[in-house]
């Protein structure tokens, strides 16, 4: 109950700031890469088999929070300008064991676009 | 020996919480993530603030470091971002890929898994590689961004800010922002400004002015060591030892109060044994005597009465308080409302209005019947979340203070928290608040419960004692024990505590009202307490830091009461008041441009006595609540010049001196002369406690005290009768008639300690019946001269006073 309307002054950044902070992010993202081509001569084995327990139970709910929405409504609400978000399943390794974690993301996120189209073409069928 | 819970409290010291964002403290814990750095471990929100990039992406460029961890409490609970193929934890390098076909996401490291050419045969969508850190920022959907009122009410902090701070962190991984503000040895400090950018800012500022006056006042205090001391020996009601001596006064503003602790010595000689204890002064009898209450008896030989020394032992416990409601204030964002916290450092917020169902009277059980500008003050007050009410002398700011809290009381939205600097006010408030009805507890220092209070049946350790029910039995028994004996056993001493505590706690938290000066407001008593409504009284004499303490239990609705024309908080460190520690809350909130309300009807002074302060300081709008007849004194004949206006400017050419002291000033013309005025009054029937003697300097005040009783026309008691003080101490209070002695005045400074308008306007406004000023006013004409029964030409002009406020 405690909502109030603060008058702010906008942020300035100071454009020199924003340059040399770019410069320094740049330079870090370059080095991480090179020191990671040096590192890993070998490719790493690949051990990303999708675990098969993710398939039991509902995997494909998709979520509009807020709104009662159909699966795969694209649209966003104008009154909040809120895009709705779908759930996905994060995979993690805890030590060797495989765990998954529920979490949103937007609806329009590149990540999704794929199962958005598997999704789609389910529909047709 | 007893010792207060104070002295284990730790003051502004809640459970804040470890995972704050180190840059701008924002503890949310969806919002924050720990820098994995074993030598770091700092947590940074991804709030860009005023900066580019988020903070925690800030700290990992500026520091160079490149792992990461989340919250526990966060969606992913405490996770360690990383690659899920080869456990890369270079988040510079990790993006999230989803699977082709389920919902389904990894972290995958760029290089070299990305391009790994086994993943795609797999079920992986590789052409959608989702970077974490995106546009200087980690994506928004893992690490949330904290919310625009999250972040306005963060500390604001500087790229410039940022650099620093990691420059230093790069030293002293335990460096904290303040430091970077810490000024040096002999630098002046940081002034006090108008607005704030946020909390830490605000901190930053005052936490040293703080400082700087707690080490003046402490060493000031220490040095008032006095030997030779003959004490006169007592037993109080409770049986404890009192010890009756006169401590020697200098002219450096130090006034002893009761609560003071003093450490009374006797060195030992042939057939005594040296001896110390520490007590409280209980009481300062008008013979200029402290009463000083031993906390341990034993081992003193009352035979004894002199060669005794005295020293003050000197508490840090007020300072804490104010330090520790700032820290409250910045890291404690339940400590007042969104809204407050706002208003209080200057920002522009909207205007809000608490919605409150208006009584249909706005006056209440017990008091008097308001008046218009004390009704539209009610009303205004319990519509807004701030409110100032401006209260100039005599005008029924207790009254009408007490109406604000009884109406807030009657809203049911919890106990009211009713404050102010001083404890004469709060007993005076107490007082008024408990006729309307309502249930009061007036909660004292523990160091002042031997002080004997107006309000005594409402102070919390008085209802402790008397709460008269069955249960109570035992500790009641307890509480005989020790005082008969002086001291429990050791497990008896515990359950006492326990049950002390217990009832405290049943009996505070059954009031309706809670009063207590604003230092009091810090009682570890009242740590677990929380007050949406609080009033402050005589806001005006307290320092910003002194305000905030019953501030930050919680406010969402706050009415301060003072009146800024009148004297501010005495600050006793020049440095400190030079940076301005002396301006007042109420007088900031006034200069942000918060109109104060002000009341509007004085019922103190003749009419004639009022004309002058309220063309001054009031802008005229000063109306008299008091008619001329009701100000004269039938039977009392004194040579007033003009009749109908009981007032005169006695002009004084004697010479001012330095007295002996040498650090204060005195003028013997001027003494002689408050003499004559006194014995003039008391001859035409005026009583000794009728009359005031308001003098600036302690020199003069000793020097006149000793004259009257030496040199008087009368008996020697009436002139003991007479209260001489300065003007300081009479703030808030009045008299039927006041005599002021000027004592200084020379070509360039008018006449001296009047050139401050507030003090001249307080020197002013005490008197009900008449005033006389004694003074040498150069520049000034229309003033009277000559002997007291042949006074010639009247009326006090003096120069406007010049004008510091809108
Ligand atoms: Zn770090
Ligand atoms: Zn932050
Ligand atoms: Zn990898």
């Amino acid at each position: 109950d405690d909502e109030v309307h603060v008058r702010q002054k906008v942020a300035v950044v100071d454009p020199v700031e924003v340059a040399d902070f770019d410069r320094e992010l740049r330079a870090l993202m370059q080095e991480s890469l090179d020191s990671r081509k040096l590192e890993m001569r070998n490719r790493p084995t690949i051990n990303m088999m999708l675990p098969m327990n993710l398939f039991e139970g509902p995997t494909k709910e998709h979520h509009g929070r807020g709104i009662e929405g159909e699966s795969g409504d694209e649209t966003t609400d104008e009154g909040t300008g809120e895009a709705k978000e779908v759930r996905v399943k994060v995979l993690v390794k805890r030590g060797n064991k495989q765990q998954t974690k529920q979490m949103y993301i937007p609806h329009d996120c590149s990540l999704v676009q794929g199962t958005k189209q598997k999704e789609a073409a389910e529909l047709e069928e | 020996e007893e010792t207060g819970d104070d002295e284990v409290f730790d003051y502004g010291k809640g459970d804040f919480a470890e995972h704050a964002c180190k840059y701008c403290g924002i503890t949310n814990p969806a919002c924050v993530a720990r820098c994995n750095v074993p030598s770091c471990r700092k947590w940074f929100c991804n709030s860009r603030g005023n900066t580019s990039g988020s903070h925690i992406v800030n700290h990992l460029v500026r520091a160079k470091h490149k792992e990461v961890c989340l919250h526990k409490d966060s969606p992913l609970g405490e996770t360690i971002l990383e690659c899920y193929n080869c456990g890369c934890r270079n988040v510079f390098l990790l993006g999230f890929i989803s699977a082709k076909t389920e919902s389904v996401v990894v972290l995958l490291c760029r290089e070299p898994c990305l391009g790994s050419n086994a993943l795609k045969d797999m079920n992986w969508d590789l052409s959608q590689w989702c970077p974490l850190i995106d546009d200087r920022c980690f994506l928004q959907w893992l690490l949330k961004v904290p919310s625009e009122q999250e972040q306005l009410r963060a500390r604001q902090i500087s790229a410039q800010q940022i650099n620093k701070i990691e420059e230093l962190w790069k030293a002293n991984p335990d460096a904290s922002l303040e430091d970077l503000e810490k000024p040096g040895v002999d630098e002046e400090p940081q002034p006090v400004v108008l607005k704030y950018e946020d909390a830490y800012q605000y901190q930053n500022v005052f936490a040293p002015l703080i400082k700087l006056e707690a080490d003046y006042d402490k060493m000031m205090k220490e040095s008032q060591s006095k030997d030779n001391i003959t004490v006169r020996w007592d037993i109080g009601l409770n049986k404890k030892r009192i010890a009756y001596f006169v401590f020697p006064k200098e002219d450096n503003e130090l006034r002893l109060v009761p609560g003071d602790e003093l450490r009374l010595r006797y060195p030992g000689d042939a057939s005594h044994p040296s001896w110390q204890s520490v007590g409280h002064v209980i009481k300062l009898t008008s013979q200029e005597e402290v009463a000083l209450e031993l906390r341990v008896s034993q081992g003193v030989s009352v035979d004894v009465n002199h060669g005794f020394s005295v020293d003050f032992v000197w508490k840090s416990t007020s300072f804490d308080r104010m330090q520790g409601a700032m820290k409250t204030f910045a890291l404690d964002e339940t400590s007042v409302s969104g809204y407050i916290y706002h208003h209080l450092l200057g920002h522009e917020v909207d205007m809000q209005i608490v919605r409150n169902t208006l009584p249909r009277r706005f006056g209440a059980p017990g008091l008097p019947e308001l008046n218009a500008s004390q009704v539209f003050a009610v009303k205004s007050v319990l519509q807004k979340p701030i409110s100032l009410i401006q209260g100039p002398p005599g005008t029924g700011k207790t009254v009408t203070s007490a109406a604000i809290v009884y109406h807030m009381a009657k809203q049911g939205q919890g106990q009211v928290l009713v404050c102010a600097p001083s404890n004469v006010a709060v007993d005076q408030l107490a007082e008024k608040i408990s006729a309307t009805g309502l249930k009061v507890v007036r909660i004292c220092a523990k160091s002042r419960e031997a002080v004997s209070s107006p309000v005594e049946h409402l102070t919390l350790h008085y209802q402790v004692r008397h709460l008269d029910t069955s249960e109570k039995s035992e500790l009641h028994k307890l509480q005989q024990l020790k005082d008969e004996q002086g001291e429990l056993s050791s497990s008896d001493e515990k359950k006492y505590k326990a049950l002390k505590r217990a009832t405290e706690r049943e009996i505070s938290q059954s009031a309706d009202v809670i009063c207590c000066t604003c230092v009091g407001a810090g009682d570890p008593r009242l740590a677990n307490f929380r007050f949406r409504q609080v009033l402050i009284d005589e806001s005006t004499q307290a320092t910003e830091p002194e305000c905030l303490i019953p501030l930050v239990l919680g406010v969402k609705q706050v009415v301060l009461v003072g009146d800024h024309c009148q004297l501010g908080p005495v600050i006793m460190c020049k440095k400190a008041a030079r940076a301005g520690l002396a301006q007042s809350l109420f007088e900031r909130l006034v200069l942000l441009g918060v109109k104060p309300i002000r009341l509007q009807v004085q019922y103190r002074m003749h009419p004639a006595l009022s004309e002058f302060p309220s063309n001054s300081f009031y802008e005229g709008t000063l109306q008299n609540g008091v008619t001329i007849n009701e100000r004269q004194s039938p039977g009392i004949d004194f040579p007033w010049p003009v009749p109908n206006r009981p007032m005169f400017f006695y002009v004084q050419m004697g010479q001012e001196e330095i007295s002996s002291s040498g650090t204060s000033y005195l003028n013997r013309t001027e003494a002689a002369n408050v003499e004559k005025i006194v014995t003039t009054f008391l001859k035409s029937g005026v009583v000794p406690s009728q009359i005031g003697v308001i003098t600036p300097y302690e020199g003069q005040r000793a020097y006149i005290v000793n004259y009257m009783s030496r040199n008087g026309a009368l008996r020697q008691q009436l002139y003991k009768e007479i209260e001489v003080a300065s003007v300081d101490s009479f703030q808030g209070r009045e008299k039927d008639y006041i005599i002021l002695s000027c004592v200084r005045s020379n070509e360039h400074q008018g006449i001296g300690f009047l050139n401050d308008p507030r003090r001249l306007n307080v020197a002013l406004t005490r008197a009900r019946y008449g005033i006389v000023i004694l003074g040498n006013p150069k520049e000034h004409e229309c003033l009277v001269e000559g002997p007291l029964n042949n006074l010639k030409q009247s009326m006090v002009q003096f120069q406007k006073p010049k004008k510091i406020y809108n």
